[in-house]
């Protein structure tokens, strides 16, 4: 980035090779669509490289470049809600592991569990309030320091301590409800 | 990570000429210059307009046949108080410390608390010394204090959201410390011009033109300093 902001064009194919596939898989994690989660990391690039030259040197890159992601992504939720709202109400495609067929073999049932687990695990963060959800994502998915996630979000490293936990307690209560050791 | 998507994020930045650092470096130069000239400007047309070009005001008529002054030194002490907050206050705004995120709303929250009451306290602290100073003028009740802070703070404001630009995290904090700063450059201003520092003026004429400009910042800082999708 360092190199880039002093005017070094090529370094922004080295820059997008460093952060793209993390954003990505934050993106795509965090909206569960592919082309939105594509669309917003373009996005979140190209404000990158239009604020290229205001970069501070020696600054950490990645949770700059989480919260410009995760700005964008509110800024797209609210007007999906807005467009819902203006026309018609999607329909919501949950429960559709429940119209699967069951497999006869116990190999199957097993992968039929985990999958119903791993979608009522992810309804569980889904339902959890953005603040929490973003938390739990950068620390245990995108594998962020403390420090770096607290940057990202805007706020200290106890608030982010404090939110991942409330994200975990939920998670766990999933677990237990599930009949999982938690 | 398909390579496709590579191509088209790298064409889509390649389109789209941004500025390098020295670019960047070079257009601050040129706004705060363009600020420090706007705000000047505002400060000696309203005084031309207000008070026969008087721009260093020691005093006035306070009613009929009572007249007030106030010494020099006052004037140097308030001022000069006054240009210290300012200076920290652009420093806070526009600075970012080592993260491209800029100050903590911990530090946000702290100057948008102090910059007022630091400007308030010192004027009213320093105005004690001096009674008079404190006296009620009841034909000045400041609106035309709180018109020329605005005025002056204008173009600063406008300015600073221009040079910082870019704020993914907190934007409205971030414009309303900006708003703040503004409002403290304009302070220094009406320092010069208002010999009144009885408290219901200042606060109506003074104070209230920053947090006037404080609100303007936020939503400002809301609208432009955030990343959205245009």
């Amino acid at each position: 980035m360092e190199r880039y902001a002093r005017g070094d064009e090529a370094a922004f194919g080295e820059l997008y090779d460093a952060i793209a596939p993390r954003l990505l898989g934050f993106l795509r994690r965090a909206t569960r669509d592919a082309f939105v989660a594509e669309d917003l990391m373009q996005l979140t690039l190209l404000h990158m490289h239009r604020a290229r030259g205001s970069f501070i040197p020696g600054a950490p890159v990645l949770p700059w470049a989480f919260a410009i992601a995760r700005r964008l992504m509110t800024d797209h939720a609210r007007r999906r809600r807005v467009e819902q709202r203006l026309f018609s109400e999607a329909l919501p495609d949950d429960d559709r592991i429940a119209y699967e067929p069951a497999a006869p073999t116990a190999a199957a049932d097993d992968v039929l569990h985990a999958r119903r687990l791993e979608v009522r695990l992810q309804q569980r963060i889904d339902a959890l309030p953005e603040l929490q959800q973003t938390a739990y994502r950068l620390l245990q998915q995108e594998g962020l320091s403390l420090k770096s996630a607290a940057e990202a979000l805007g706020t200290s490293v106890t608030a982010v301590k404090l939110r991942a936990h409330r994200a975990y307690v939920a998670l766990r209560a999933a677990l237990r409800e599930a009949g999982e050791p938690s | 990570m398909r390579a496709e998507l590579r191509t088209r994020v790298l064409a889509a930045a390649a389109a789209e000429p941004s500025p390098t650092r020295a670019t960047v470096r070079r257009r601050n130069m040129l706004i705060g210059m363009v600020a420090a000239a706007s705000g000047l400007g505002a400060f000696v047309i309203f005084a031309m307009l207000m008070s026969d070009s008087h721009l260093l005001r020691l005093g006035g008529e306070v009613v009929p046949q009572q007249r007030l002054e106030r010494p020099a030194w006052l004037v140097a002490a308030t001022v000069g108080g006054a240009l210290g907050v300012a200076v920290t206050a652009v420093w806070l705004a526009l600075g970012r410390g080592r993260s491209m995120l800029g100050r903590s709303p911990r530090w946000l929250l702290y100057g948008g608390v102090l910059i007022p009451v630091s400007l308030l306290v010192w004027k009213v602290s320093c105005s004690l010394a001096f009674g008079d100073a404190m006296v009620a003028w009841p034909e000045r009740p400041g609106e035309r204090c709180l018109a020329l802070s605005l005025l002056v703070a204008a173009g600063p404001l406008v300015s600073m959201m221009a040079i910082r630009r870019h704020a993914p995290v907190h934007p409205a904090l971030n414009g309303a410390v900006i708003g703040f700063a503004a409002g403290a450059c304009a302070w220094v201003a009406v320092d010069l011009w208002c010999p009144v520092a009885y408290v219901p003026h200042v606060l109506f004429g003074h104070v209230l033109p920053l947090f006037v400009l404080a609100g303007t910042g936020a939503l400002f800082g809301r609208t432009l300093l955030s990343p959205r999708r245009r």
